[in-house]
């Protein structure tokens, strides 16, 4: 089943457009990555799926249903969990505050508090520090541990591997085979090309607000996905 | 032996001081609006209670706390959903306070259509005059009281923000309004909530404070000022900073009444000048 379809989306802010005609398809179990250089509309894509800019035309839907007008609020009752890009945790509550934040819009599902603690356990050590005390990684670590608890459909990552040593990229991309296991479709949105692209099933390509390149992850050249991304 | 009174009942008043600011460092601390109105909602409550009175002749204006709060908690409710939520995703701070300073307009000259300028005042009884001795003192019962209350509220804000499910949601608004959206909560009525608790703590100290000092409609500005002096003096971001400040204020004033009958509320403002030029971050600042 296609779990998202994304047609013609153009999003403004104000009169600025930043997506033309962007198309995109998720199958459920699928990993998708969407990659791109900075300002290539990456971020932009992810708020629109999520209702946090107003100003589109197109069409998205989200389990067969459209939610192309909806507001953020109730965009996140179906199923659509979003680990924003800068983690963007709560500073005023400690780690476990900010994950039980996560659980709002809980759906029924296997991800709870004791499960994000099995797949970060150091997370359970922190978890009534703020999360300022805690390091890159585990920031990370929390965003997406927040991000789970409500046992998405669909799990958006914009930049999880940003500004992290490649050790801590490597555990936070483990987690994602965890993740994928319990049933979750994931979006990996990433400048870092090659790890987005091993991850992922298929792989869509944005430059300057359009996409430039979509197939199959396995098989696609590094001369072709450069050409895409940086448009040459 | 009277100083060590006054400072005493200076403190206890101070607890007064630092519910009337309580309500504005809630609302600044939550969606960083700065309600100029504050003072007139802490007046209004101060004549409902006196129409309350009016209306139920024999029940003791401390009776009437509860309900004169939940109307203001209904007015603060509306206050928000209807006007402020309009202007506080801007991020110019400056519409948010122009608009409270025009509701403080109005609301000050509907209450002069609507009460009349002369001086009011509750009265509170038998109990405004009782004093009883703590080791050898002779302690105001009322003065008592409203410390004894103020600390139980200030004590349930706390416990409200940090130990509630409601708590962390309003801590997490606070910090990232669109964030919390993510999560399945409407900021918007988020503020409505906040803004109707701020003004029904605001209430208690109206109405309290009506029964030991005379009113009008044009008081809501001297009360708005304690409440910005006791929100600065205490520091943002901490609500016991709020308490402590008001009680600085307040011993400040009564000392300084003790020594100068004619100074009214000086002293207190001159500490409040002193205070904030030595510790411009208020005295009992916490780590934002």
């Amino acid at each position: 089943m296609t779990l998202l379809e994304v047609e013609a989306l153009d999003t403004f802010y104000g009169d600025f457009q930043a997506l033309f005609g962007v198309s995109v398809r998720v199958e459920a179990g699928e990993t998708v990555a969407l990659i791109g250089a900075n300002g290539a509309g990456k971020t932009t894509f992810l708020k629109s799926l999520v209702g946090l800019i107003d100003r589109r035309r197109g069409e998205i839907r989200f389990a067969g249903e459209s939610i192309t007008g909806e507001p953020a609020e109730r965009i996140s009752q179906l199923g659509l969990s979003l680990v924003p890009e800068g983690r963007l945790l709560f500073p005023s509550l400690n780690v476990e505050e900010n994950l039980l934040m996560g659980a709002l819009n809980r759906r029924p599902g296997t991800w709870n508090l004791a499960r994000v603690y099995e797949l970060f356990p150091v997370l359970r050590e922190r978890r009534r520090q703020s999360p300022n005390a805690l390091s890159g990684g585990q920031q990370h670590m929390v965003a997406i541990g927040r991000a789970l608890m409500s046992n998405p459909k669909l799990l958006l990552c914009d930049e999880i591997s940003l500004g992290l040593a490649p050790l801590v990229v490597d555990q936070i991309y483990e987690s994602l085979g965890h993740i994928r296991a319990e049933g979750a479709s994931i979006v990996l949105v990433e400048q870092d090309v090659k790890r987005a692209a091993g991850a992922a099933d298929r792989v869509y390509c944005l430059l300057k607000g359009r996409i430039t390149l979509h197939g199959q992850a396995r098989g696609m050249g590094l001369e072709q996905l450069s050409r895409a991304y940086f448009g040459t | 032996m009277m100083w060590v009174e006054t400072i005493i009942n200076g403190i206890l008043y101070g607890g007064l001081y630092g519910l009337l600011g309580v309500g504005l460092a809630l609302i600044v601390g939550v969606m960083r609006v700065v309600n100029l109105s504050h003072g007139e909602f802490i007046v209004l409550s101060a004549f409902i209670g006196v129409s309350l009175v009016g209306v139920f002749p024999g029940v003791h204006p401390l009776v009437l706390l509860l309900p004169v709060a939940a109307i203001a908690f209904g007015l603060g409710f509306v206050l928000q959903a209807a006007l402020i939520n309009r202007v506080v995703t801007r991020p110019d701070p400056f519409a948010a306070i122009l608009l409270t300073f025009g509701v403080a307009v109005v609301m000050r000259n509907l209450m002069v259509e609507i009460y009349g300028a002369d001086l009011r005042h509750l009265q509170a009884g038998q109990l405004a005059q009782a004093s009883t001795g703590i080791g050898g003192l002779h302690v105001g019962v009322l003065p008592l009281l409203i410390l004894a209350l103020s600390v139980a509220l200030f004590t349930g804000l706390q416990l409200l923000l940090t130990r509630t499910r409601f708590g962390r949601i309003v801590r997490a608004t606070a910090d990232h309004r669109d964030v919390v959206r993510l999560m399945g909560v409407n900021p918007g009525r988020v503020y409505n909530l906040v803004m109707g608790l701020s003004l029904a703590l605001a209430s208690v100290a109206g109405m309290l404070l009506a029964i030991r000092a005379s009113f009008s409609p044009y008081s809501g500005v001297e009360r708005l000022l304690v409440a910005f002096e006791v929100v600065v003096l205490g520091g943002l971001g901490t609500f016991w900073g709020a308490m402590l400040g008001g009680i600085t204020l307040g011993v400040a004033e009564l000392v300084g009444l003790r020594l100068d009958p004619n100074a009214g509320p000086l002293y207190a403002h001159l500490l409040f000048l002193v205070g904030v030029l030595l510790r411009p971050s208020g005295l009992f600042r916490v780590r934002t």
